[in-house]
């Protein structure tokens, strides 16, 4: 029997890669697509072929083993309470939410509902992540000390610079998938973190933070920095990163996740040209795995919540100068 | 031609007297207080060894202190006080007072004092400089670098022991970061606040390492990470500077421009060879002397090697505080 999903909200960017990823698998149904902008359902029907419900219930009566939800980091709490009842699955964007308040919200209420809540982390299912964590467990690099890492990105525009929507820029979008990789390595919660974080430092239009820097330290003794910033100028050969530098007594080890490309020039530049599965590929598996195997999610919701924490206590840091702590 | 004696016959000395023997100078000669290394290093690169401070300094047009960073002080201002040009290695000194002190007595007697801060004359970060000078990043926004390696020594010298000993050397932020502080300066302007962690106090033996968040008056952040916590033989430099309108990045891993594999080396191997200009150690004598018969300005300001020490003090008193350090209001302890 087929898995039925629903894409529910696909302001995100990744929504049209899980979309791929999805129809490419075996034995699942995109069963359509709702989403509360006319413009953005119009252009998932006519270019993507999708099913398109104006009426956020008719994708909901289809009977949906799960839904993937893509709208703006501001809208997540009130998608994930109109859907916790009716489906049983349900895989959200990051970041979880934007406020600590929405994300308990969201807990709360897929806990009430019985609804399975996974956090989207692809980056996790990246090949050099998942052998950095079978390093890191046979204490491959001896006690670790150190974790020098960055998530920098281009600035990706549209919604992601409106705070309403958003939550906040560079900052809040790039904090959480390097802090769930170190919770996820070691088991652990973040004690501390400062950070410094510039606004229209590469893009004085912009108003919202665009450049991020945090140092961090961990519950189990690492500290470390993570560079959250939209640093990556329009035509940079690739649109992002995430790298990890982890000092260990016994040895170092470098991550660039992501350098698994060929060189690609067109169109008058050149840029990164990804090959193999992509961890996004991963993660849709993750989650049909999930709803097949009736088990409990890889990546659960309170991950979000607690990766959306240290993002927001950023914040809080580089408003007051000073670290902040997290119980 | 000038006459160059060097102070202190240790591992850098060498490399400067290889540098001074493709100069159009004369090295006259060497002072140590271990007389054999003085002796050894005349028999090697040329020159006499002296018998003291005063005979050099007497004998000599330009004072090359190459000395520890502790013992900075002494020879640099007898060099000051007999109206002898300075080449010093970096850190200027220990503490900031000591700086200014050496700043003062410089200024009080003409002299000219040129502090090594080599990182300036990398090709590399050099180009990278003049990238950001040019307007071409736009207006800078995030720098970052990274200067990775072992810990310097593997025996049990004296110099080993002198890295080794915090109060002397004054760990990896004084000997390794303060390249990456003088060259994040240079680039963005005034440092503002730093913040830092490190295994400054972890008790760890020959390993040290520190994660350096600054902010410059600019507004622009900078990232710094300098370790001794890496392998053997294995360092990593890094550079990436964002601005408004690009991003210029280097990385010491990315294939040089040879690459081989023979029987004799097990692992494959990479190098870039430059050309004999490019060595940064002869460039940045080359531009002393040239700067001191032309009366142009050094490159590194005495100023800007004050500063470097007290941006790195600054560094070492976040990582023992757990808080940011404000510059302006930075004093150092007594």
């Amino acid at each position: 029997m087929s898995v039925r999903i629903g894409l529910y909200g696909i302001a995100h960017l990744h929504a049209l890669s899980y979309l791929a990823c999805l129809r490419d698998m075996a034995g699942v149904e995109v069963a359509g697509v709702w989403d509360a902008d006319a413009a953005r359902l119009s252009m998932a029907e006519e270019q993507y072929g999708l099913r398109a419900f104006r009426d956020r219930n008719a994708l909901l009566d289809r009977q949906l083993d799960g839904v993937v939800i893509c709208s703006p980091n501001a809208h997540h709490r009130r998608d994930v309470e109109a859907v916790a009842e009716r489906v049983p699955h349900i895989l959200c964007e990051k970041p979880l939410a934007t406020t600590v308040e929405d994300g308990q919200a969201m807990l709360d209420v897929c806990q009430a509902a019985g609804t399975r809540l996974q956090t989207a982390f692809p980056v996790r299912f990246a090949p050099a992540v998942q052998e950095t964590k079978r390093m890191l467990d046979a204490g491959g690099l001896g006690q670790v000390y150190s974790a020098s890492c960055t998530n920098q990105g281009s600035m990706p525009g549209g919604w992601f610079t409106e705070p309403s929507l958003s939550g906040g820029g560079a900052v809040i979008d790039h904090t959480v998938h390097v802090i769930d990789l170190l919770r996820w390595f070691w088991d652990t919660e973040v004690a501390e973190v400062y950070a410094e974080i510039g606004y229209g430092q590469f893009h004085p239009e912009l108003r919202i933070d665009d450049a991020g820097l945090l140092s961090f330290q961990l519950a189990n003794g690492v500290y470390g920095t993570l560079d959250t910033s939209w640093s990556r100028p329009p035509g940079h050969y690739v649109w992002g990163n995430v790298t990890l530098e982890l000092i260990g007594a016994e040895g170092v080890l470098n991550v660039d996740a992501f350098r698994q490309h060929l060189t690609l020039t067109h169109g008058g530049r050149s840029r990164w040209q990804p090959w193999g599965a992509s961890p996004d590929r991963a993660l849709m598996e993750d989650f049909v795995d999930m709803i097949r195997s009736d088990r409990e999610p890889s990546i659960t919701g309170e991950d979000g919540l607690k990766a959306l924490e240290v993002a927001l206590a950023a914040y809080g840091s580089a408003r007051t100068g000073q670290p902040v702590s997290l119980s | 031609m000038l006459k160059v004696g060097v102070i202190g016959a240790g591992s850098i000395a060498q490399l400067h007297a290889q540098c001074w023997s493709r100069l159009p100078v004369e090295l006259a000669g060497w002072f140590d207080i271990v007389p054999e290394a003085a002796r050894a290093s005349a028999r090697r690169w040329g020159g006499v060894p002296f018998a003291s401070l005063d005979e050099l300094i007497d004998r000599v047009d330009v004072v090359d202190v190459c000395t520890n960073v502790t013992a900075h002080p002494e020879p640099v201002k007898a060099a000051a006080q007999a109206g002898k040009a300075i080449v010093c290695e970096k850190p200027l000194a220990r503490t900031v007072a000591e700086c200014a002190e050496i700043l003062r007595v410089c200024e009080a007697n003409g002299t000219r004092l040129f502090v090594a801060h080599v990182v300036r004359f990398f090709p590399e970060f050099e180009e990278a400089h003049r990238v950001v000078a040019s307007g071409a990043l736009g207006q800078p926004g995030m720098i970052r670098t990274v200067r990775a390696f072992g810990f310097p020594r593997t025996d049990s010298s004296p110099s080993a022991r002198r890295y080794a000993d915090f109060a002397q050397s004054g760990g990896v932020v004084m000997d390794v970061g303060i390249h990456d502080i003088d060259f994040q300066r240079w680039c963005m302007g005034e440092v503002e606040r730093v913040f830092a962690r490190g295994l400054l106090e972890a008790g760890i033996p020959r390993y040290d390492h520190a994660l350096i968040c600054l902010r410059f008056e600019s507004g622009a952040i900078g990232h710094i990470e300098a370790s001794w916590a890496h392998r053997k033989g294995l360092p990593r430099t890094h550079l990436e500077i964002a601005g408004t309108e690009g991003i210029v990045e280097w990385d010491s891993r990315q294939p040089g421009s040879m690459a081989w594999v023979t029987e004799a080396e097990d692992a494959p191997q990479h190098r870039t060879p430059t050309m004999d200009s490019d060595h940064p150690y002869w460039a940045e004598l080359a531009h002393f002397l040239h700067c001191l018969e032309s009366g142009a300005p050094f490159r590194v300001s005495p100023e800007d090697a004050l500063m470097a020490v007290k941006v790195s003090q600054a560094v070492l008193r976040s990582i023992r505080t757990g808080r940011p350090v404000t510059l302006s209001e930075f004093q150092e302890a007594e």
